[in-house]
């Protein structure tokens, strides 16, 4: 019943907000603010206190009651103020493989000289995540999704709350943001990775200068030369890193959809996922074809991530109303 | 966890001298061992264990009470079960639950007792309370737990001004929802009876009784008879005040001019509303006013009442008394005191009329070699025999049921008052202060022609006892501490004021009724006799205090003041922008000058000093006292700045041909 009304009330707050778009500013007017049970309990505890002291007419005991009565009013604006003007600057959802834990990165700023207590973040059915903010700070909120089967999941509810100072307030704030996290298929199977269909020019990535080709970034070891290190990335804040090349001599592979004709079609996604997977890891240029359509050999992470998003949203209509987590 | 166990604590103890000590012992051990398993992980009690403990706990308090109802057996109740509730308390919710029971607590208190002097303490837990509160919310560790307390007294005091509103405008009652439950305390001051020493342990009290405020004169201090129950049924020994007769009071004639005056009780659990002898009338349809010419509450006063009346010192009464009441202000047990009925005869065969047998009386009273005491030996059985021929040593009460009995067996209509004679000038608060050590007991005798006389035996043995204070009389009367504060000068000052204060207190604070606030919005002008006004006032406050609070706490949070330099950077700008020369959002200060040039050759040579002038002090390497200075300089060049709209695309002049 509880779920059912509070469903209600977030649909009726989107029709009345409207989608949002990054950066999303809290303003008065999307936060909502309830007593919590907590708050009910004390405002029956006031109104018993109210009824005894004027029963006794008693000045002191009245004189208590619209005192403590005022205090909680003033923490239902501080509570109301812990939440304003605080903006969701990014929402990133990092895919995950079916079965695995997706996140949700918010990164919360707050533009205020004051601070901001316990903000939590929470989805439905999703472990509510809690952080302070500094004054003029920002935080990083992170929630972890479980996921089940592949494909988009809508990220839809997304909540703000804080309870603080009080605890006998709730304000909170729903943010509708078009965010799906896409669910790559389960990287699973038994098959080996395809004969190398290129031309093998040398599979050993080296190290150092002599490559042409971008590998990738590493941690810093000793005895690397200061040449290679990613000082650009240093001063953004980045740990050590080291700029590694190699010279283009990996194997290519190529995955094709229709060459794996034993296996039902959830299987050979999983299938094609592993040896994505696998290939990424050594290093090696690989293709992928799908009935739909098809990525050129490449590699790295951006092009792992095209080709997994691509068996992940194999098969699924491109309008957007997928699985959604609010069920 | 540890500031919930305080404020619970801080509320029990508000309440320790009403509570049994086992349940403070119960209070003190729960909070030890609920802070010693907070620090060392213990495991709590077991949940059978704690059923048990509670059970037993509330047979206890309804042994001690025999009922669960009412402020005491609450009270002890509300300290029993937080304290159990101490030993299992691990999440929000119970500490939440432990606050909520402080709080009661203090209201308690409150409910009890509302003097200044506890005024403090009440705030000290009500501030604990509320920092419980926040350091709850937060939970966990990482709270700053001054800032907590900080937050908690900065709410408090946003909060102060709608507490006020409320106070002020809420309307109030006339009495209570319900009948209050019977209060069990102890009865203090006059009672209805008065035997031989009943007196004398009221006067060992230096407590106040009343507080009397007059407008206009103020009576001499041997006409201060303050008119308290009166007594007329007596046994040989205990005057009683004996069932009520429906007797009308006779009609008198004032002499002199009237008192007027208002009196504040100490609430002592009794129903007399002490008047000046004599009072005219009932102020107030809380009391009436009996055929005793005194006033009787409806209610016990539990609570500080304050009355207006009109008093005259002097009446006279012309008509006769009823036979009726002749024989109930006569009547004496017929076989008890025999030789004050000797006495009486022999006294009244040489007085033909009874005022000289009422002469005759007080004669013999004078040389009868009586004594004025505190300490004087018990009566005996026939008390009145006892003190005329063996004792002859006594106090107020001792005189008064002496005198009126030898009246009574003279055949003269007398009766015994009771009250208080007296009272102490308090210059800071400009009111009189009676006490308990001022109580008195007196006599009246019925003569014909003149209705009631006050004769009061005492002032005849004692006169000084009127003029005096009964510290000054008999010192050993009072405590040692007493004697010692009004011994010195400086003290005694100290607790006139202090006595003061308390007494503004009692009458602007403690006492604000709906009455009193009928009154204050008579005083803004506003003359209302239902609560319309009341309730407008209420509202108009309510939604003032909550805009202002809406924008001060919006406030807190806004963008930080801009620097001088900016300002007076926007104030160039505005002035520009008047000219017809806005900057864009994006535009900097060389690239604004820039344009201006363009557009504007007239004014550059003006503008472009100030913008870059603005540029070196923004983004330029001066700092410290030269920045300061350099900036100040910048602000009067700003103020300087004249500029002018664009002049017209001249026209061309057009020049009038002779």
């Amino acid at each position: 019943m509880q779920r059912f009304i509070r469903a209600r009330i977030a649909s009726w707050a989107r029709r009345r907000q409207g989608a949002d778009v990054l950066p999303v500013t809290m303003h008065y007017r999307r936060i909502y603010i309830l007593p919590t049970r907590a708050g009910w309990g004390f405002a029956f505890l006031l109104f018993c206190m109210f009824f005894a002291a004027l029963n006794y007419s008693n000045s002191t005991a009245l004189f208590l009651t619209f005192w403590l009565t005022g205090f909680v009013l003033v923490g239902l604006h501080r509570c109301h103020r812990n939440l304003l003007g605080i903006a969701l600057q990014g929402a990133t959802a990092v895919p995950t493989f079916a079965g695995g834990m997706g996140q949700l990165e918010l990164t919360l700023e707050n533009p205020a000289p004051l601070v901001r207590l316990r903000i939590e973040a929470d989805l439905p059915g999703v472990a509510p995540s809690v952080t302070d903010i500094a004054p003029r700070g920002a935080a990083r909120l992170n929630l972890t999704v479980p996921t089940t089967v592949r494909g988009r999941l809508l990220i839809d509810g997304l909540r703000l709350t804080t309870a603080l100072p009080l605890g006998l307030f709730r304000a909170w704030t729903w943010v509708y943001l078009p965010l799906e996290l896409i669910v790559y298929p389960r990287a699973r199977g038994l098959l080996p990775l395809p004969t190398v269909a290129g031309v093998t020019r040398g599979a050993k990535p080296h190290g150092g200068s002599g490559g042409d080709e971008w590998l990738g970034l590493r941690a810093f070891r000793d005895g690397d030369s200061p040449r290679q290190v990613a000082w650009k990335a240093y001063a953004r804040g980045a740990p050590l890193l080291v700029k590694e090349y190699c010279a283009a001599a990996a194997p290519e592979r190529f995955f094709d959809f229709e060459r794996l004709p034993n296996l039902d079609t959830e299987r050979r996604l999983q299938q094609l996922a592993a040896w994505i997977v696998d290939a990424e890891n050594r290093g090696e240029r690989y293709a992928l074809k799908l009935p739909g359509g098809a990525l050129a050999l490449d590699r790295g992470a951006e092009h792992r991530h095209r080709c997994l998003r691509a068996l992940a949203l194999h098969g699924l209509a491109p309008v957007r109303h997928a699985t959604s987590i609010a069920r | 966890m540890l500031w919930s166990t305080a404020a619970f604590a801080a509320g029990a103890l508000l309440n320790v001298d009403r509570i049994p000590f086992w349940a403070t012992a119960l209070l003190i051990a729960c909070a030890a061992w609920q802070l010693s398993v907070a620090a060392h992980k213990l495991p709590a009690l077991p949940r059978a264990v704690q059923l048990i403990l509670t059970f037993l706990l509330v047979t206890c308090v309804f042994a001690v009470f025999h009922t669960l109802n009412g402020l005491a057996a609450g009270t002890v109740l509300l300290v029993v079960m937080g304290s159990i509730k101490l030993l299992e308390t691990r999440s929000r919710r119970d500490r939440y639950i432990i606050i909520g029971a402080a709080l009661f607590l203090l209201l308690a208190a409150c409910l009890d007792r509302q003097s200044l002097a506890r005024l403090p303490l009440y705030l000290g837990t009500a501030v604990l309370c509320c920092t419980a509160l926040v350091v709850s919310a937060y939970g966990g560790g990482g709270l700053d737990v001054r800032a907590a307390a900080k937050l908690a007294a900065r709410s408090l005091l946003l909060a102060l001004p709608l507490a006020l509103v409320l106070f002020l405008f809420f309307p109030r009652l006339p009495g209570g929802f319900w009948a209050l439950p019977a209060s069990d305390e102890a009865v203090t001051g006059l009672g209805d009876t008065m035997s031989p020493g009943s007196i004398t342990q009221l006067i060992a009290s230096y407590d106040p009784a009343f507080r009397a405020r007059f407008a206009g004169a103020i009576p001499p201090a041997q006409e201060r008879y303050w008119r308290g129950p009166v007594l007329h049924d007596f046994d040989g020994y205990t005057w009683r005040r004996g069932a009520r007769q429906p007797i009308a009071p006779p009609s008198l004639r004032y002499l002199g001019a009237p008192f007027r005056y208002s009196i504040t009780l100490v609430p002592d659990g009794n129903r007399w509303w002490l008047t000046l002898d004599t009072v005219v009338g009932s102020p107030d349809r809380r009391a009436f006013f009996s055929s005793d010419l005194d006033l009787v509450a409806r209610e016990p006063v539990t609570q500080p009442v304050t009355y207006d009346a009109v008093s005259y010192t002097h009446t006279e009464s012309s008509e006769p008394l009823s036979n009726f009441a002749r024989r109930l202000e006569t009547a004496l047990p017929a076989d008890r005191n025999p030789r004050t009925r000797e006495l009486a005869a022999r006294l009244r065969e040489r007085a033909p009329t009874d005022s000289d047998y009422v002469r005759a009386a007080i004669d013999f009273i004078r040389t009868g070699g009586f004594q004025y005491s505190l300490t004087p030996p018990k009566l005996d059985f026939d008390s009145v025999d006892d003190f005329l021929f063996h004792t002859r040593e006594g106090f107020c009460g001792h005189y008064a049921s002496a005198f009126v009995a030898l009246m009574r067996a003279g055949g003269v209509p007398a009766r015994v008052v009771t009250g208080y004679q007296g009272g102490e000038w308090n210059p800071i608060g400009r009111y009189l202060i009676i006490r308990q050590s001022d109580a008195h007991a007196w006599a009246e005798v019925w003569i014909d022609g003149r209705g009631w006389r006050r004769v009061d035996p005492t002032a005849i043995v004692a006169p000084e006892r009127l003029r005096r204070g009964i510290l000054d009389m008999l010192p050993d009367a009072v405590s040692g501490s007493t004697r010692l504060l009004y011994a010195t000068p400086l003290l005694a000052h100290l607790m006139q004021e202090w006595d003061a204060l308390n007494t503004a207190w009692n009458e602007r604070i403690v006492k604000f009724d709906v009455n009193a606030q009928l009154a204050m919005l008579a005083r803004l002008g506003v003359h209302s006799a239902d609560g319309g006004a009341l309730v407008a006032a209420l509202g108009t406050g309510l939604v003032a205090w909550l805009l202002w609070i809406a924008w001060h706490i919006g406030r807190s949070g806004g963008p930080p003041p801009a620097d001088r330099l900016a300002r007076a950077y926007v104030r160039l700008c505005r002035k520009l922008a008047r000219a017809g020369l806005a900057r864009d959002a994006h535009e900097g200060p060389l690239a604004y000058s820039a344009r201006i040039a363009r557009g504007r050759p007239d004014l550059a040579p003006r503008t472009q000093p100030l913008l870059v002038r603005y540029a070196q002090l923004r983004y330029g390497p001066v700092s410290g006292q030269a920045a300061a200075t350099a900036i100040v300089a910048f602000e009067r060049m700003v103020l300087r700045l004249q500029v002018v709209r664009r002049p017209r695309a001249a026209p061309a002049p057009q020049r009038k041909s002779a």
